[in-house]
């Protein structure tokens, strides 16, 4: 019994030795961010947090009586402003709840790595934490848009990433991503930009990055091309010429590679299914010969969509569609040939589509109108 | 006292006792004096007038007997009809007897007695079991009769093998028990070893279970129940047809069964009364609420004091609102509650039921409310103690529930000094610890620790009846099969 006792004694105290160490602070002493922005100009790195201030859930008035608060550091680096503001801030502040992270254009343009390094080093940070670039503005103005007039910039981004997850299966531009990705020098990174509207934000596509610094945008067009070369695509209407409106209800990419004598051609399989939303047109498009002639034009407006990418990327010769990691998989052995010069044979690539799909469904009250 | 059946004997030892009788009942013919020895209120008078005392005042052919020995032969061989009557020489015996209730007719010249078996005393009747009810089952429950619980365990169990062996235990208390086993299927060796346990009990009185309890449990200083005790006839029949073995003690309205394991604690009539699907469902969430009670308001605390980046964005934030301007730490906070509940629960098993309830309405609610509007506690708290509080409560074995309460503090302690480190400290401490258990030569986690694959279909998941074709193997090493 003894021995119990005194065991029950010890481990606490030995807990209560070591939990100086491990940062004890209670909850309500701490200021979660939710939201951060990076931003970049002559003088330096400037760091913006943005979390809830305030007693929350007020149960007389019933309401939410807290409200949104920025702070700001700045520093030479992104950790050197995120101690800033650390410091200037009165409560312990906690980035282990950062949800989304703003990356200014200049910032972006001064290295993703700069702004990722310190954040990837933090063991609390969540790694599902969504990342984006604020077009053409800096992620602090963006943030205090977002919160003047009584506006939630996190419902804002809430929604953002909803709509994503709406179109797409998974969502690549989450903070370990982005790390896996920056990995591989040769390929271009892809993070969504943001565009500031006034009724909030936008997500219009892709921001293209080379070498770790920001390089392009890319239009919403080429940006759902590569969403279908990347084969994340859950949902797209198609609207075809002849007043005709479609969904795509499942989508299967597949690349293929071949190699011959340093020259690569990549076949990009795809095969979709829609289902009709929209007739606007007395054309019988329900008979067999119809609804062939619907498959053939659908297919001819997703290989133009599927272009657009192939085309950007034959003419910059940015990776931006992962083409060095579909070649070392499949060609392992002959990668070591093309990974020294990649860029330079980026220019040269033969692309083939083969596009297959089927109008499914929805037949039901034909086009008698 | 002298050893030597005798009435004078026995008057002058029992002489302060007014509820003990010894009376001479003189027959006139032969000139014979016997004397009755009995317990007034533990014996039926009537039974015995007219069983027992019509024979010796209207029976002519014991009135014919001319001595003592030839009544006794007389009556033995039928002249008094009793199903239970006995000779009996030893005084020892013949005090156990009469004391519990039966009649002694005391003959001095041959030093003997012989016992008939009237007892009739104020009992319970068999009524619905208080702890065990189930909607769907049998509805009788142990009584603090003895002998009624083993005919309720016969009445389920028509075995020629069925053995219902007699102890007595208490040097004052002599408490009657039954060791209840089916001889073709209980392993002996634990047989005798819990019989050799009861026969070197040696103490005064056996006047609660625990007495009992913590002679025969195997590792005493654990808090976990190591031994079951259960209300129901029908499962005390389920677990002999199983190789356990039940004791039935005289005055305790439950039975103890053995060897026990954990997850026979978790196991509930009702698991085996529903569909196999909807019993292993219930016993899922049984599992699921041992868990909750036990970790919940460690984890609480672990998360909001240490890594609050475990819990998701927006419950953080609803946490973090609902602790603003409280005092008290978080760990203050559940472990002032843990206590207060402790303190409710032991208010209202002592107060009658009706003044119980108002005091809970008064505790739980009033109080409760007042401290969270006064920011003494944080909402948040409140709810985490109450579903850990209510989750306790599913448990089927009050023991077990009584055993996770404790350990929960533990939890809360540990997390409280170490966060998710000290509950991960204290979670490794207790499953060595119930891993080391062993009750009879069976773990304590069998079967879930078993290699054999038939065992483990009444443990997390009931399978349907017709799987249950072994018995568990390291309860009956011999005669496994159930059914084919």
């Amino acid at each position: 019994m003894k021995k119990i006792i005194l065991l029950l004694l010890f481990i606490p105290l030995v807990l209560w030795g070591c939990s100086h160490d491990m940062n004890r602070r209670e909850l309500d002493e701490i200021s979660l961010i939710q939201v951060l922005g990076i931003d970049y100009s002559s003088e330096g790195y400037t760091l913006s947090g943005l979390y809830k201030s305030g007693g929350g859930t007020d149960s007389e008035a019933g309401g939410d009586s807290s409200s949104e608060e920025v702070v700001q550091g700045t520093g030479k680096t992104p950790y050197e402003a995120y101690e800033d503001l650390k410091h200037k801030h009165k409560k312990n502040l906690s980035i282990a709840h950062v949800g989304y992270l703003l990356i200014g254009e200049e910032a972006a343009k001064n290295g993703l790595n700069l702004c990722l390094d310190f954040l990837s080093r933090d063991e609390t940070v969540k790694m599902e934490l969504l990342i984006y670039v604020t077009r053409n503005s800096d992620a602090l103005d963006f943030i205090k848009n977002g919160i003047e007039d009584k506006k939630t910039i996190q419902e804002d981004l809430e929604a953002i990433s909803q709509k994503q997850q709406e179109f797409l299966t998974r969502n690549d531009n989450t903070l370990v991503s982005i790390l896996n990705d920056m990995k591989r020098s040769q390929s271009s990174i892809l993070i969504p930009y943001l565009l500031s509207e006034e009724s909030g934000f936008l997500i219009e596509g892709y921001t293209v990055f080379d070498r770790l610094k920001l390089k392009d945008y890319l239009d919403r067009e080429t940006s759902w091309g590569i969403n279908f070369i990347k084969d994340i695509v859950r949902s797209f209407p198609i609207y075809l010429d002849n007043g005709v409106g479609l969904s795509l209800s499942y989508s299967k990419a597949k690349l293929k590679s071949h190699l011959e004598n340093k020259q690569i051609k990549v076949t990009i399989k795809l095969d979709f299914e829609t289902l009709i939303k929209e007739v606007n047109t007395n054309a019988d498009i329900f008979s067999k010969e119809g609804l062939i002639l619907l498959s053939e034009e659908q297919n001819k407006y997703i290989t133009k969509l599927l272009e657009k990418p192939v085309n950007y990327s034959l003419a910059t010769g940015l990776d931006i569609l992962q083409l060095a990691r579909l070649v070392e998989n499949q060609h392992h052995k002959k990668w070591k040939d093309f990974e020294e010069n990649w860029p330079e044979y980026l220019y040269d690539v033969q692309y083939e589509f083969d596009v297959h799909s089927k109008v499914s469904k929805s037949f039901i009250m034909g086009n008698e109108r | 006292m002298e050893k030597i059946i005798n009435s004078k004997i026995l008057k002058e030892h029992f002489s302060k006792s007014i509820d003990v009788v010894i009376r001479p009942i003189k027959i006139t013919q032969n000139n014979i004096t016997v004397h009755i020895f009995g317990v007034d209120g533990l014996i039926n008078t009537e039974l015995f007038d007219r069983a027992i005392l019509q024979s010796f005042k209207f029976d002519k052919n014991l009135n014919d007997c001319r001595t003592e020995r030839a009544m006794m032969d007389y009556l033995l061989s039928g002249g008094a009809y009793h199903v239970f009557t006995k000779e009996e020489t030893d005084m020892d015996l013949l005090l156990r007897y009469v004391l519990s209730g039966m009649i002694g007719i005391i003959f001095d010249q041959e030093k003997k007695a012989i016992i008939y078996d009237i007892r009739s005393f104020e009992k319970r009747s068999i009524s619905e079991p208080a702890e065990e009810g189930v909607l769907k089952g049998a509805k009788d429950s142990f009584i603090e009769v003895m002998r009624i619980n083993t005919a309720l365990i016969r009445r389920r169990i028509r075995s020629e093998y069925l053995v219902v062996e007699s102890l007595n235990v208490g040097r004052v208390s002599k408490t009657d028990m039954s060791l209840v086993y089916i001889s073709n299927i209980a392993n002996m060796d634990t047989v005798n070893k819990i019989r050799d346990k009861i026969n070197s009990i040696d103490i005064d009185n056996i006047s609660t279970p625990a007495f009992i309890e913590e002679y025969l449990i195997e590792n005493k200083k654990s808090l976990f129940p190591q031994i079951m005790y259960t209300q129901r006839p029908d499962r005390v029949a389920a677990n002999l047809s199983d190789g356990r073995i039940a004791l039935v003690v005289d005055g305790i309205p439950f039975v103890y069964l053995l060897p026990c394991q954990l997850p026979m604690l978790m196991q509930s009539p009702e698991d085996y009364a529903n569909h196999f699907l909807i019993g292993s469902s219930l016993r899922v969430i049984r599992y699921l609420s041992m868990v909750v009670t036990l970790f919940l308001p460690a984890f609480y605390i672990a998360a909001t004091t240490y890594q609050n980046q475990m819990l998701p964005v927006e419950l953080a934030l609803s946490t973090q609102a609902a602790k603003q301007n409280v005092p008290f730490s978080s760990a203050a906070e559940v472990l002032g509650l843990l206590i207060s509940f402790e303190i409710l629960i032991e208010a209202g098993l002592r107060l009658p039921k009706t003044v119980g309830t108002a005091m809970s309405i008064l505790g739980g609610l009033v109080v409760g409310q007042s401290a969270v509007s006064a920011k003494l506690v944080s909402p948040a708290v409140v709810v985490i103690i109450a579903i850990a509080g209510i989750s306790g409560f599913i448990m089927p074995n009050q023991d077990l529930s009584s055993a996770i309460r404790v350990y929960r503090f533990i939890l809360s302690v540990l997390a409280a000094v170490g966060g998710f480190f000290g509950l991960a400290v204290g979670l490794i401490l207790l499953i060595v610890h119930l891993c080391s258990l062993d009750n009879y030569g069976v773990a304590y986690l069998s079967p879930f620790v078993d290699v054999d694959e038939s065992n483990h279909r009444d443990t997390l998941m009931r399978f349907p009846i017709k799987y249950f074709t072994k018995r568990p193997q390291k309860i009956v090493p011999k005669n496994r099969i159930k059914q084919k």
